[in-house]
């Protein structure tokens, strides 16, 4: 290959699209890396240049290798369920395998089981109950950026996240299928993303048995009913509705039950919080007890309207939004316009399930000439609400803060 | 090259027809191939760049360090530390001062360079000038020995203190002769996405990527 370019090479997309006469369906996707443009996040280093990466229009790229994209978030106004080909991206070792062959593809379960199971796709879509469910993805560092004071890790604005509605087969149905030994007590998940060096931990997630029995969790072969991009997973991904996206383990092909704690390091030492209530410190102080980051908080978010933007004075102004937490389901959405002194109820839009986007909606008639801090509140059904002023840990997680934008009325 | 089949796939998955269909038995339509762009930065120059380059451009890319916000010198000993220990990038004790000045120098740099920076003029390549003009061996000795000995080892058989750590290992250098210059500059150029073997063209210019080329000559029987 002579010319080495994102996507897919041009000679084959020819080939390819003249034998089937689809030239137009794929174009649009083989875009240069280059001709891009940039999205500058509020906070300093925030320059991010917009590059479509193979299945994925221009995504802001805050890494090439390892690939990490965040989705631009104006998309989080524009759908519900976020397009797969503008979901964000997030790996960790940049041996990601450049080709998957599915038919020989194979996912194992092992371990404490009475009977080990080497499933290809094939039988994991005919021989089991094919489920579907709309959740949130969200990366375990989205947000990481607006901590005060910064920490080290990705620097995501809020755009490391995604919903969509996933389908495949219960991971309890293909554990109960292999049979649970009495001592089992964890179960460990590994996809075929390799580091380059040997001396780096491949990446493994962990969870308790009796999480990992819950009816939602899935083994996906779809999203959005698409395959996954090659960039989310494909051909398998793990959900784990209402956690946090460190566990959705990409290209998954392990599943391994374990009769002991975990001691792989992105479980065991990576991935941790403050082991207090509130999982923060106050910055400077040093971490002793930590626990592993689990299920995400509640959160909601503005997406009509940008910081910093104008909207016409003397107008009603419908404010758009979205809110979501673990899987409770969300209750309420307050609304401000005055920087959170007083609130109203915003209005819920569709119910998609508990752990997906909620939508909402509130109006307000904004005077020409004046300036608003707009925020919303986001209540969940056992009555857990955002927070009013930003926890801090070190490594920059479970951001939850009522997130504020400046409007000004012309 | 990749098999038409391969694309095929990829089509599928791109399009969103289903994939695996059950029903039908033919094997060669399945597979996909993912082309992931090379680094689109390197480390700016200045005093340690030969050390941020060796050490930290085989997991990740420089945008790693360029994407951080202004950090206080303490935390760039913890980042680097942590590369070391727990990732297994085998910084030596006296690279490591001269490394972490460089990396905090760079952390300072207003603005900092991104991935869309302004390539340094000898990098810009003018087709089919630089490229033609032949390489000197003697000077890709040099270059080879600065930014490639220590995963290809001095005689080029892959056995540099890092290289046999690497998955896959550096290749060996002397088994080069069949390929030809264009596909090994390209490889030189780009690298090999997903394996240890960095992108230079952000590095070196196109007269420096000649000079390597005639020393990877000098290897082969
Ligand atoms: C042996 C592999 C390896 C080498 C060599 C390496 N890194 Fe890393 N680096 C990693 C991994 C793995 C991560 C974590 C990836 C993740 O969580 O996404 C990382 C993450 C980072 C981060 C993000 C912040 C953080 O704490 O996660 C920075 C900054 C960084 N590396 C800087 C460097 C610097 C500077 C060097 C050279 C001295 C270097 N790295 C060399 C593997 C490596
Ligand atoms: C951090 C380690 C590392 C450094 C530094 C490095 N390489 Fe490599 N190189 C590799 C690895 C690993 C491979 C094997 C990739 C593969 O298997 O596809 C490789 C492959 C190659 C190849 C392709 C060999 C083949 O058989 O096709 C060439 C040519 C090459 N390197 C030249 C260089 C030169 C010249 C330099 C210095 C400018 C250099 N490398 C620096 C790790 C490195």
């Amino acid at each position: 290959m002579n010319e080495r370019e994102p996507g897919i090479d041009r000679r084959q997309l020819l080939k390819g699209s003249l034998a089937l006469g689809m030239a137009s369906l794929l174009t649009p996707r083989v875009l240069r890396a280059n001709d891009s443009s940039t999205v500058t996040l509020p906070f300093e280093r925030g320059r991010r240049p917009l590059v479509a990466f193979p299945q994925k229009r221009p995504l802001m790229v805050m890494t090439t290798r390892p690939p990490q994209l965040e989705t631009p978030f104006h998309i989080f106004n524009e759908d519900i369920f976020t397009p797969n080909d503008a979901f964000f991206v997030r790996w960790h070792l940049a041996n990601i395998p450049r080709e998957i062959d599915i038919n020989t593809f194979r996912l194992t379960i092992r371990g404490r089981v009475k009977q080990s199971l080497t499933l290809g796709l094939h039988e994991l879509q005919t021989q089991f109950e094919q489920v579907e469910i709309a959740a949130v993805c969200q990366c375990a560092g989205n947000s990481r950026g607006f901590f005060q004071p910064r920490v080290p890790g990705g620097q995501w604005g809020n755009g490391a996240m995604g919903n969509a509605n996933w389908k495949g087969v219960r991971l309890r149905d293909l554990l109960q299928r292999a049979g649970i030994e009495r001592d089992a007590v964890q179960v460990r998940f590994d996809g075929l993303d390799q580091p380059v060096a040997q001396a780096t931990p491949d990446f493994r997630k962990s969870m308790s048995l009796p999480d990992a029995l819950q009816a939602e969790m899935l083994v996906a072969h779809s999203m959005n009913g698409e395959a996954l991009p090659l960039l989310n997973g494909f051909p398998l991904r793990l959900v784990v509705p209402g956690w946090y996206a460190t566990y959705w383990v990409k290209m998954l092909n392990d599943i391994e039950v374990l009769n002991q704690a975990d001691q792989n390091f992105w479980t065991s030492q990576a991935y941790r919080l403050p082991a207090n209530p509130c999982h923060c410190v106050d910055p400077g102080d040093a971490l002793t007890d930590t626990v592993p980051i689990g299920k995400m908080p509640v959160r909601s978010f503005i997406t009509s309207l940008e910081n910093g933007g104008t909207i016409p004075g003397g107008e009603r102004c419908t404010i758009k939004g979205i809110a979501f937490d673990q899987g409770h389901g969300i209750d309420r959405v307050l609304f401000s316009v005055d920087g959170g002194q007083q609130w109203q109820s915003a209005r819920l839009g569709k119910d998609f399930g508990d752990f997906s986007f909620r939508p909402w909606e509130a109006q307000f008639i904004p005077k020409p000439g004046h300036t608003y801090a707009l925020q919303s509140l986001a209540i969940n059904r056992i009555g857990e609400s955002q927070r009013f002023g930003a926890r801090w840990n070190p490594s920059g997680y479970l951001r939850n803060v009522v997130e504020s934008v400046k409007i000004h009325a012309s | 090259m990749i098999p038409v089949w391969m694309f095929l796939l990829l089509l599928v998955g791109a399009t969103g027809f289903a994939w695996g269909s059950p029903a039908n038995g033919n094997d060669r339509e399945q597979g996909s191939i993912l082309n992931l762009p090379a680094d689109p930065i390197s480390f700016q120059p200045g005093p340690g760049n030969d050390l941020a380059s060796r050490y930290c451009l085989m997991c990740h890319s420089a945008e790693y360090v360029y994407t951080q916000p202004p950090h206080p010198r303490e935390h760039w000993i913890e980042i680097v530390n942590k590369m070391n220990a727990s990732f297994g990038c085998p910084i030596s004790d006296e690279d490591m001062t001269p490394l972490v000045d460089y990396l905090v120098t760079q952390n300072s740099l207003q603005p900092s360079p991104s991935a869309q920076h302004v390539q340094r003029d000898d990098l810009k390549e003018t087709p089919g000038q630089s490229s033609t003009q032949s390489g000197d061996p003697q000077k890709g000795k040099t270059l080879y020995g600065r930014h490639c000995v220590t995963c290809h080892g001095p005689d080029g058989k892959g056995d540099g203190p890092i290289g046999q750590a690497l998955v896959p290992p550096a290749a060996n250098l002397t088994l080069l002769g069949k390929q030809s210059d264009q596909t090994i500059l390209d490889t030189l150029r780009n690298g090999r996405p997903g394996t240890a073997m960095p992108a230079w063209k952000n590095d070196l210019n196109a007269l420096e990527l000649n000079h390597l080329l005639s020393f990877l000559r000098t290897l082969s029987p």
